[in-house]
């Protein structure tokens, strides 16, 4: 029977299928319209709470959806590190078989070093970890997964263009138990799951675009959060290893080389 | 190998690249479409990928995977180049080790090849100067100018770059 249904469906109708689906209304879930104020006001606990910690440290593993011209999705997974210090102290470590990459941002600079292929990238960066992520994002094109959370106005930055939120419910990421809440935005849906009781941390993230054939998702599960990190001395300082070249930053847009 | 495989599904997988901080992806994305966002502020800022960056091979109005089926023999026009000077190079130095005396002039003679081989023009089918490629065709000759590390990829030069989070050659002017 599946193989059946299966054979009559292109690759194609089956995308086609598949968005229709996605963008269906769930009859149990028909609230979506309007603003719910028992969503925003979880999300705005969640990102009061993680704007206030001085110092972080999360691991965040991701999937990301790429469609192939055929209609065909593809994911791919990743890991990284996060280490936070408000309010200007960055550094991702992304580690795995085909990475190797140390990014670091230290109040007044941010570089990108490339261990293995010996290869850095150093250029001048704002003073807070805000502009730094707005510059990174704008000018390098260089995107923290689940970023928005990073900033200490995270509520403002994730609300900006809702048009519509709600509780889903109760549900479990990983063995936390979390409130569940759905956005929309023109474009993208998103999901959000905040950790229940006193440190309401995000867990998990779901970002749908609607508005590319096969609305392909990039979720980001964070996990081993850390709110009483000790960092060494230097830690977000990059030093550049004898062997390693400076390499530039290609501009967004094209134009002059940053470095 | 690379080369066939592209040729066999042009302008299909590229290896596009796509940074979240910390977190790169080596996605084969198709060019032309966008990724999905990794971050809600950043869903305005979605971008098209190019990796290979068809700016001044498309002025002629060919269309991507047009570019992308010329940049990759181009690619194995340039291996081949690679491969019959590496073998030209080797012999002279075998000469170069059954006499002792010969040594110099070996050295002499590989200044000229690499002399000759600058002076020489772009070889046909070269890359387009500012297009981009997410990894070099074999054989690459590290040359460092002006304290900048260029690769002489038999006699196209590309520098090393961050495109968002990617490692980057981007093709330089000879």
């Amino acid at each position: 029977m599946r193989k059946k249904l299966h054979s009559t469906f292109t690759p194609l109708a089956a995308g086609a299928w598949l968005l229709l689906a996605l963008g269906a209304p769930r009859p149990a879930l028909a609230q979506a319209d309007g603003i719910d104020a028992k969503a925003t006001s979880l999300l705005k606990a969640a990102t009061t709470y993680l704007g206030g910690q001085a110092r972080f440290t999360t691991e965040a593993r991701s999937t990301i959806e790429v469609v192939l011209k055929s209609g065909q999705k593809i994911q791919f997974d990743h890991v990284a590190t996060f280490s936070v210090e408000r309010p200007n102290k960055l550094r991702a470590d992304r580690r795995g078989d085909l990475v190797d990459q140390t990014f670091y941002y230290d109040g007044k600079s941010l570089t990108l070093h490339n261990t293995a292929d010996k290869v850095f990238a150093t250029v001048a960066a704002p003073g807070t970890l805000e502009g730094m992520l707005d510059f990174a994002r704008d000018r390098l094109d260089i995107v923290a997964p689940a970023g928005d959370f990073l900033y200490q106005n995270a509520y403002d930055v994730l609300m900006q263009d809702v048009t519509a939120a709600f509780v889903v419910g109760k549900s479990v990421v990983e063995g936390v138990r979390c409130d569940h809440l759905a956005f929309r935005n023109p474009g993208v849906d998103w999901q959000v799951w905040i950790q229940e009781g006193a440190q309401p941390l995000p867990r998990k993230l779901v970002i749908t675009s609607t508005d590319v054939p096969a609305a392909p998702q990039f979720a980001v599960v964070m996990t081993k959060w850390s709110l009483a990190p000790t960092f060494g001395a230097g830690f977000f300082d990059f030093t550049a290893p004898k062997d390693a070249r400076r390499i530039d930053f290609l501009p967004i847009g094209g134009g002059t080389s940053l470095r | 190998m690379r080369s066939q495989l592209s040729t066999r599904t042009p302008g299909l997988a590229l290896m596009a690249g796509f940074f979240c901080l910390g977190f790169a992806m080596e996605a084969a994305a198709i060019v032309g479409a966008p990724l999905t966002p990794v971050s809600v502020a950043g869903v305005a800022r979605r971008t098209t990928r190019r990796v290979v960056v068809a700016s001044a091979a498309t002025t002629s109005a060919a269309t991507t995977s047009a570019a992308t089926a010329s940049a990759a023999s181009a690619n194995a026009a340039a291996q081949s180049a690679q491969a019959s000077a590496a073998q030209a190079q080797s012999a002279s130095q075998a000469s170069a080790a059954q006499a002792q005396a010969a040594q110099q002039q070996a050295q002499a003679a590989q200044a000229q090849a690499q002399a000759a081989q600058a002076a020489a023009a772009r070889p046909a089918g070269a890359p387009a100067v500012g297009s981009v490629v997410s990894a070099l065709p074999a054989g690459c000759v590290a040359t460092p100018k002006d304290g900048v590390e260029y690769q002489n990829c038999a006699g196209v030069y590309y520098r090393a770059a961050f495109q968002g989070s990617n490692l980057v050659y981007v093709v330089q002017a000879p």
